[in-house]
């Protein structure tokens, strides 16, 4: 590993040659590791479990010390700064939520702002957006307290609590985990539509590769050896696996689930400009759809084909088009 | 009857040796509280010198009190110092037990979070762990003056204050006139003083339990 590595601008996390060994165990919790992640990126940190990504995650915000290399935040060495300064600017959010059963919602939101010298009013407010924000009426929640909420409910606050203070960096350790299968689909939806208002930057770490393809702009995979084997877009991954590990760990359905990945105008990209002659009937979908979305309305509607308006006119292609060009393992966007 | 009319008699007397013993009760339990949850909070980085203490502390426990208020005699001589100093050896135990368990109950998810948002070791202490732990301290607080009460009682062989006072007289003298009575209204103060201050911890835990904490 280089040590003077450079980051580019860009770059809102960097680990650099970081690593983590507890005394006394034979092999690295966390193998020598340099990772780049970007302002506002998503990277969703992904293996079985013991493969060291919580660990990880934690060594961002040094609630486990590393034992070498740097980490850098907006290009500062955080790993020798003041440890409570630097968690104030880092949302932190886990699996068991942590709420103080003792404050209401409100005062459980507003912690890090009160920790800032935040005057009582203002904070009352900002719990009140916050809540808002994550869908939880304030009339109704801000006095609760958080024993007589839901599981979904209260990670709804604990990521509330995390945004609380604006930071730029969100870090969060299996936050769906102890939800229910149908309210933890709901509220990665809506954090996803959060995170497209809000573009922090985040690292999160899940066991379940199917929420790490959903959430993550990319993905890392740790391996056995508590190694990063693959650091790269879902699409990448579901089309090019590094090796037989991330193909075994992404499991079966692969070109299936790529469908959901690639877009309509990615395939018209691969395509070439000639329409499919001798359509039948078609159904119009926006460039941005997911193929996945784009075949689903073309069985519904028993049509052969989509139409895709575009800026230099209406495209159509048909379903064999469509498939055959989602099914190109080569077939990922720059 | 006769021990009717005797308590009706001297019940300004009772009274008297009842705030007294009450007074001395408090008084002990306040200074073990200080020491009890001041050791585990100062011991809580050092789990080991934490164990020590505590076995150090419940043995003193064993001790039988009335020997324990006769070694005092030659440190700090008759009334009620030796007896202050006595009933604070006893009550350390329960406290210091109870702020340790207490402390370690404390949901480790609760603290990480807190951690992680960047709540300093004083600050967590104060906002997070001493008022969750604190059920369980005040529990342990309480079990301390009931067994104080007591154990006060003793203390008037060091002729220390209290309504052990008129069991000690009573029994000294059995036989004579009145003694029984005298005897058995010292005993009936002490528990009636016993229930009062149970009655005082019950109302004390009901306004301090943090609201969130009971739904």
């Amino acid at each position: 590993m280089s040590d003077k590595h450079t980051p580019g601008d860009d770059a809102m996390i960097v680990l650099d040659g970081v690593s983590k060994h507890y005394p006394g165990q034979e092999g690295p919790a966390v193998a020598e590791l340099s990772m780049e992640i970007k302002r506002g990126e998503f990277v969703v940190l992904v293996g079985p479990s013991g493969c060291g990504k919580t660990t990880t995650l934690r060594m961002i915000n040094r609630l486990v010390e590393p034992t070498g290399g740097r980490i850098l935040i907006d290009g500062e060495d955080v790993t020798h700064s003041d440890v409570d300064r630097l968690r104030h600017g880092i949302g932190y959010v886990i699996q068991q939520i942590g709420l103080l059963p003792h404050l209401t919602i409100a005062d459980n939101i507003a912690l890090v702002p009160k920790m800032l010298g935040v005057k009582k009013a203002e904070r009352r407010k900002r719990a009140e957006e916050l809540l808002e924000m994550v869908g939880l009426a304030p009339a109704t929640y801000a006095r609760r307290y958080p024993r007589q909420l839901s599981g979904g409910q209260q990670q709804r606050v604990g990521v509330a609590r995390a945004l609380a203070a604006d930071p730029p960096v969100m870090l969060m350790d299996e936050p769906f985990g102890a939800v229910d299968p149908i309210a933890r689909e709901k509220l990665q939806m809506e954090f996803l539509r959060l995170q497209d208002r809000l573009r922090k930057t985040i690292v999160m770490v899940t066991h379940d590769i199917d929420e790490a393809l959903r959430l993550g702009d990319r993905i890392a995979i740790f391996g056995p050896g508590c190694r990063l084997v693959q650091f790269d877009t879902p699409l990448e991954i579901l089309s090019n696996p590094a090796d037989d590990f991330v193909r075994d760990f992404v499991g079966g359905g692969a070109p299936v689930r790529r469908l959901s990945l690639l877009k309509v105008s990615d395939v018209l990209a691969s395509f070439g400009p000639a329409d499919d002659a001798a359509l039948g009937r078609t159904v119009p979908v926006e460039a941005g759809e997911s193929v996945h979305r784009a075949l689903e309305l073309v069985l519904a509607a028993r049509a052969e084909g989509v139409e895709v308006a575009l800026a230099g006119g209406v495209r159509r292609i048909g379903l064999q088009t469509l498939l055959t060009a989602a099914s190109q393992p080569t077939t990922v966007p720059a | 009857m006769s021990l009717l009319s005797y308590i009706s008699d001297n019940r300004s007397d009772l009274v008297f040796l009842g705030e007294q013993h009450v007074e001395l009760v408090l008084i002990s339990v306040a200074i073990s509280a200080a020491i009890g949850i001041g050791l585990a909070l100062l011991t809580q980085p050092v789990p080991r010198v934490r164990d020590g203490l505590m076995s150090l502390t419940g043995t003193l426990l064993t001790v039988p009190s009335f020997a324990l208020f006769a070694l005092m005699i030659p440190l700090f001589g008759l009334g009620s110092s030796p007896t202050i100093v006595a009933l604070v050896v006893y009550g350390i135990f329960p406290i210091l037990r109870n702020t340790v368990t207490g402390i370690e109950g404390v949901d480790d998810a609760i603290i990480d979070a807190a951690r992680g948002l960047g709540m300093g070791p004083a600050r967590r202490m104060r906002t997070v762990v001493l008022p969750l732990a604190w059920p369980v301290i005040l529990n342990g607080i309480r079990t301390s003056t009931i067994m104080l009460v007591a154990t006060a009682a003793i203390a008037a062989v060091v002729h220390g204050p209290g309504l052990g006072q008129l069991i000690f007289q009573g029994l000294a003298r059995i036989g004579g006139k009145n003694a029984l009575e005298q005897t058995l209204s010292g005993v009936i103060g002490v528990v009636v003083v016993a229930l009062l201050l149970d009655l005082l911890f019950i109302a004390i835990a009901k306004i301090t339990t943090l609201r969130g904490l009971n739904v």
